[in-house]
């Protein structure tokens, strides 16, 4: 996309920018406490690779279903749907009053905002979509499902069985692929014959945008445009957000390319040169948009809010629930 | 009150018609339905539309998921695999989703859904045609399981299965698709978690459900002048009716549980560990378990003597008799 013609307004700009200073601050307050061993569970950072999320999120009702991406456990995703993401960081530190219970570790549920759930199996997302698609289409209250992925989830038939039900059905699903080029320890490069994973939608007859998924705003607008798709009942719509890891799938873990460590250095490089917080602060900088002084408010703001979030949640009580009242909860 | 004969299927599909007439939310999708491989949901298409009846894709995972994403979001789907053993194609769903999902996310939401597929040994189609999946389902937390041995009780356990705000596995025996019995007019619900005497008995209980209840009330008939045998049908696996079998075991003291799956970890065994720990003082004897052999189920003309039988559930009757 072309950023003179933008179609964003200069209010839905900062609040992008704004949703994404936040998400990459709660994604180092995620990191801080996991270091800290005050996380249990997983985390797998977001890193350098959250504007998609954020983008993904934005534009949607809370009456849109979200399917967040799990690459930081769809913080992004759920921010900017205005998600209150409080007690999914007390799940995290499985408090009492966590989103799950404390039952789940790192499961996000916020029914009430259409973000039923996540799985721990890669591409359980895509069965799922079908259905929320489906309701959707059925209901006729003019919801949309954002279902996101990264590329190594295509890796997965259902996402096959979902394209080819959503198409043939023309549900009103964005097929949201977050493509890092990694899947867990192991490189697209090996695992995928082709240039762009979006290339499968074709054979579904599914329309199919690539993105710069470092940039902020191209990925809004593409998002926008993906949403008006399936909002005008023209049946699913694929986008492909080119983004980058740049550190390893989970803490602790590998981060390969073959069996050769991926290069520390060009991580290094992507992390100062390819972080999407500062190619879209210095682009609303440049733009006018924003002055120095209000855009490190913003990065001042986003600090405290995390720091505040996770004295919040520390200070409730861990989630230790007798065995019977788990299995009371066996059922509705 | 009026009655009328109806097969095994055709009872199955009242209780699609009667569900879907009165609740809007209600919807079938699966794998050849709208002309249909098995009778119960045919015409169905033609009444309620096909998109309210709606043929998939050969894809059970994603049918799986879209029945839970649609019971999500308010919808109340059944998803039909045709055999059972084809939804262990979407395993983790049907495992470790469908029924743990909302236990996982803090028990926020429920998942009304009904999964059906046929299933039972002795139809010479040998193992995924055959696979009874009720010991492995009761194995994983969160799904109720049944399986009917009558019309009667098919349309009041899919009536009461299809109002469940939770996810059931209503499995049905191939061998009883065209099998008749009396059911009324009026409206009326077969709750999950009852078993039902199909045999009144005092001198040895035998537990059999499905296909199976006939052999064991043939056999019950065989021995009736020097046996009295209570014949009771779980009619679900979860849950399970452990007060009425308890009840029949202290008239009993002895008890036969006849299971067509495989014999190793399966429901047989589940129940006479039940038994052993809540009604050890009631036996006078040690349980008998009559199951399907551990090997594969076999095809051609093997099955037929795999599967328990009526020999060899009066075979183990005689043996702990000690007559």
């Amino acid at each position: 996309m072309n950023a003179t013609t933008t179609t964003l307004t200069n209010a839905q700009r900062i609040e992008l920018f704004r949703t994404l200073v936040r998400a990459m601050a709660l994604d180092r307050l995620m990191m801080h406490l996991i270091r800290t061993g005050r996380l249990v569970g997983f985390y797998h950072e977001g890193g350098v690779a959250l504007a998609p999320g954020v983008a993904a999120g934005f534009f949607l009702t809370r009456e849109d279903i979200l399917l967040p991406h799990y690459r930081a456990h769809g913080l992004a995703h759920m921010l900017s749907k205005r998600v209150d993401v409080k007690l999914y960081i007390a799940e995290h530190l499985g408090r009492s009053g966590g989103c799950c219970q404390g039952r789940s570790s790192f499961h996000a549920s916020f029914p009430a905002d259409h973000v039923f759930g996540s799985s721990g199996n890669i591409g359980s997302n895509f069965p799922l979509s079908v259905g929320y698609g489906f309701a959707a289409k059925r209901k006729g209250l003019g919801q949309s499902v954002m279902n996101c992925s990264g590329d190594g989830s295509y890796g997965s038939g259902r996402s096959h069985e979902a394209m080819l039900m959503c198409a043939n059905w023309k549900l009103p699903v964005v097929f949201w692929c977050e493509a890092n080029g990694m899947a867990q320890h192991s490189s697209m490069k090996q695992l995928f014959p082709g240039p762009n994973i979006s290339a499968l939608a074709g054979g579904f007859g599914i329309p199919a945008h690539i993105v710069d998924g470092q940039d902020l705003f191209a990925c809004a607008e593409v998002a926008q445009l993906a949403l008006a798709h399936v909002r005008a009942g023209r049946g699913p719509i694929f986008v492909e957000c080119r983004t980058l890891r740049a550190q390893e799938h989970s803490v602790g873990g590998l981060n390969n390319e073959g069996i050769t460590p991926r290069d520390p250095a060009l991580m290094r490089c992507w992390r100062e040169q390819r972080d999407p917080e500062r190619l879209a602060g210095a682009r609303l900088l440049e733009a006018g948009v924003l002055k120095e002084s209000e855009l490190s408010e913003l990065h001042t703001a986003a600090d405290r809010e995390a720091e505040a979030l996770a004295a919040a949640c520390e200070a409730l009580p861990k989630a230790l629930p007798s065995i019977d009242e788990l299995q009371s909860g066996v059922y509705s | 009150m009026t009655v009328k004969e109806l097969t095994l299927c055709e009872a199955i599909r009242e209780a699609y018609r009667e569900e879907m007439r009165r609740d809007e939310r209600v919807f079938l999708l699966g794998t050849s339905i709208q002309a249909p491989t098995f009778p119960h949901t045919k015409g169905l298409a033609e009444e309620f539309g096909e998109d309210r009846v709606l043929d998939t894709p050969i894809a059970e995972p994603a049918m799986t998921g879209c029945a839970m994403g649609a019971a999500q979001e308010g919808l109340r789907p059944i998803v039909d695999y045709m055999y059972a053993g084809f939804a262990y194609c979407a395993a983790s769903e049907a495992f470790l989703q469908v029924g743990q999902y909302h236990f996982i996310h803090g028990s926020q939401h429920p998942l009304p859904m009904v999964m059906v597929g046929t299933c039972g040994v002795g139809r010479r189609v040998a193992n995924e045609h055959s696979t009874l999946p009720y010991g492995t389902l009761i194995h994983h937390p969160g799904i109720k399981v049944c399986m009917p041995s009558t019309a009667y009780d098919a349309k009041g356990l899919m009536k009461a299965a299809i109002r469940d705000d939770n996810p059931v596995f209503f499995l049905w025996h191939t061998s009883m698709m065209m099998h008749k019995s009396a059911v009324p007019d009026e409206e009326y619900l077969v709750p999950l978690g009852s078993a039902d005497i199909k045999r009144a008995g005092t001198d040895l209980t035998i537990l059999a459900s499905g296909f199976q209840v006939g052999n064991a009330l043939k056999v019950a008939e065989k021995l009736s002048s020097t046996l009295s045998i209570e014949v009771i049908d779980p009619r679900s696996f979860e849950p399970f009716d452990r007060d009425t079998l308890l009840k029949s075991l202290e008239k009993t003291n002895r008890l036969v549980i006849v299971d067509e799956d495989f014999e190793r970890g399966g429901f047989a065994a589940e129940v006479s560990a039940q038994v052993m720990e809540h009604g050890y003082d009631l036996l006078d004897a040690p349980v008998k378990r009559v199951c399907h052999p551990h090997f594969p189920v076999p095809g051609g003309y093997i099955d037929a003597y795999t599967m328990p039988t009526p020999e060899r559930i009066e075979a183990a009757v005689r043996a702990v008799m000690g007559s």
